[in-house]
């Protein structure tokens, strides 16, 4: 097997060492399974720096002891606390408390809003720089108090493929945002399976009762549920002013610029009504590459829409 | 050749005992049979090492000796800047701190480590609310320069901008980066996701954040407000359809309905600035939407539309 790299395994001790020190006597097992590191690997780094430090002091300075599974930790003289925050870490936990503290349910004055105090005085900094402002629709907190509940709820959706709204039930799991929408997966008592829902599509909710069915072990990851190969594939060329195509909505695969800074996107479509939305908005800052049979539904809603304006195309 | 882990463990160990910055010759002699003999060899690894500590986050301070010693470097690690401070944080916070991460950046390796540092543990699931926080990776950096409030600089539509960033601000998906464009005078807003390439701090300097500086208010919650800082505000004046209009007015407001229609079809206002965004939120209706006022905007939409057919 091939051994770790020396840098990832000395961070993972600094971080394993202080935690030990703090209890003295611990099994390898669950050391192992908390810090994520194989048995054998973790035996090996911890009796190698078992070794280390510097005259007068070797063996005294980091004293770790293994034997029949346990871990014994002597009195700790280096490595007692962990390591500090890096820059990337410290972004990491705060952005990921400040856009929690958003979402609905969060309680200004709860654990969540203390250790995100803590951490900014920690790093003595001034914090109020960051911002996350995410408004949530009612409808997010209507549907978040029927997955708390396991509630069935009937929904008037209006679809991308439907020219009107239609009732549906569905039995709501997670309400997530991504990309700035929001969204929600669901089962769809109709449709007999999960299904990915438009919060900003869905024009009234009305609990009717029970929930039927458990959540499924595992979500869609975000950007994977249009993933199904069922979905139409169209592959598009986009002028860089036309980037937010690519940044807004999941795609495939974008290709590499080329000299005028045009990428190629392809990207599932699922209506022929969002594809002519998106040609109609961009112009001529977009073509249909393929399939060929697209390429007409650019002129074709033109014309159409020219209809409302009483003016011939 | 011993395991690297074990030297780098030592030197870890050296430099944050010694009492005074220790020469490249003392740490070697130090750590006897570690480190090469030749000089030149020598320096190599010790530099390696140096960038290896770096990379997990520990900073080698540097110092010039005068003196008989002039010319040459000592070294050391401030055990200040190299330990965690006990943040006080107890078990519940931990745990929120957790949840947080799980609703928002599911699966982060950066996360976990952070979150066993602080005596925690990754993983687990969010609650039924999610949002999936985008990662880039200019935002630590960003970040740390709105905090120690220290200039920087980035490409950014081909032109190199110097800002002083006042903050950070995550809408509607998208992070902002708000603060004072030096060449330009004045305050502007940036898409993080565009930034190009490195984004580098100028950590000589300190700027002062305007009472004023409010990210927040930063960027106009109306999109079609948005782009076009300097242009006047126009009222634009457009039919929805019928089987649209709840829609609309949700997004809008019914404030700005003007006329309701007999067949349920709405007749709205709508402040904009930028006519872009204007053109593209009425396109995005097809024809469930008119754009009737005003007339030269009308005129350039038809003129569009005739382009596409």
């Amino acid at each position: 097997m091939a051994q770790r790299p020396a840098t990832e395994r000395l961070r993972r001790l600094l971080i394993i060492l202080p935690w030990l020190m703090e209890r003295g006597e611990v099994s390898v097992d669950e050391v192992a399974e908390r810090f994520s590191v194989g048995v054998d690997d973790l035996i090996r780094d911890l009796e190698l720096v078992s070794m280390c430090g510097l005259p007068p002091y070797v063996d005294e300075m980091i004293d770790v002891f293994i034997d029949e599974g346990m871990i014994f930790v002597g009195i700790p003289r280096l490595f007692t606390r962990p390591l500090r925050l890096s820059e990337v870490e410290a972004f990491e936990l705060l952005a990921a408390g400040r856009a929690a503290m958003q979402l609905p349910g969060a309680d200004l004055d709860g654990a969540l809003a203390k250790g995100l105090g803590k951490i900014a005085m920690g790093l003595g900094e001034d914090d109020t720089g960051l911002l996350v402002v995410a408004p949530t629709p009612a409808i997010v907190e209507k549907l978040s108090q029927a997955i708390e509940n396991r509630e069935r709820v009937e929904v008037r959706y209006q679809s991308s493929k439907d020219v009107a709204p239609t009732d549906r039930l569905l039995e709501p799991f997670v309400v997530f945002s991504s990309q700035g929408n929001w969204y929600t997966h669901a089962h769809d008592v109709g449709a007999e399976g999960l299904r990915t829902f438009r919060i900003d599509r869905i024009e009234s909710l009305t609990v009717i009762g029970q929930a039927e069915n458990e959540a499924p072990d595992s979500m869609p990851e975000p950007g994977i549920w249009f993933a199904d190969a069922e979905i139409e594939r169209v592959t598009l060329r986009v002028a860089p002013r036309g980037r937010w195509i690519y940044e807004r909505y999941p795609v495939d695969e974008v290709s590499s610029p080329d000299a005028d800074g045009w990428v190629e996107v392809r990207l599932a479509v699922t209506s022929r009504q969002w594809l002519e939305r998106l040609l109609l908005r961009l112009g001529d800052a977009v073509e249909v590459v393929d399939p060929s049979s697209m390429r007409v539904v650019r002129s074709e809603a033109a014309a159409r829409v020219l209809g409302c304006y009483s003016v011939k195309g | 050749m011993a395991d690297r882990v074990e030297r780098l463990t030592n030197l870890l160990a050296l430099l944050l005992e010694t009492r005074r910055p220790l020469t490249l010759h003392e740490i070697a002699s130090e750590l006897e049979g570690q480190y090469p003999d030749a000089g030149q060899a020598r320096r190599a690894a010790f530099e390696r090492d140096k960038a290896a500590l770096r990379e997990i986050g520990v900073e080698i301070s540097t110092e010039t000796f005068g003196g008989d010693r002039a010319g040459e470097m000592g070294y050391r690690i401030e055990r200040s800047s190299f330990e965690l401070p006990d943040l006080g944080l107890t078990d519940d916070e931990v745990r929120a701190l957790q949840v947080a991460l799980a609703a928002t950046r599911p699966d982060s390796a950066i996360g976990e480590e952070a979150l066993l540092k602080l005596g925690g543990v990754g993983g687990g699931v969010g609650g039924p609310i999610r949002m999936h926080l985008p990662e880039l990776p200019a935002l630590p950096i960003f970040r740390s320069a709105v905090a120690q409030r220290h200039p920087v600089s980035f490409r950014y539509s081909g032109n190199v901008r110097k800002v002083e960033p006042w903050g950070l601000l995550l809408r509607d998906g998208f992070w902002y980066v708000v603060g004072f464009d030096q060449d330009r005078g004045a305050r502007r807003t940036f898409r993080v996701d565009r930034c190009e390439g490195e984004v580098a701090i100028d950590s000589a300097i300190v700027f002062e954040r305007p009472a004023d500086g409010d990210v927040g208010a930063a960027l106009p919650t109306n999109p079609l407000l948005l782009g076009d800082e300097f242009a006047a505000e126009r009222e634009a004046v457009v039919h929805i359809a019928a089987r649209r209009a709840w829609l609309v007015e949700r997004e809008i407001g019914s404030e700005r309905i003007l006329v309701r229609h007999d067949d349920g079809s709405i007749t709205i206002r709508l402040p904009f600035t930028n006519e872009d965004a204007l053109r593209s939120w009425v396109l995005g209706f097809l024809d469930d939407a008119e754009l009737l006022e005003p007339g030269d905007v009308r005129e350039r939409l038809i003129e569009w539309l005739r382009a596409a057919v």
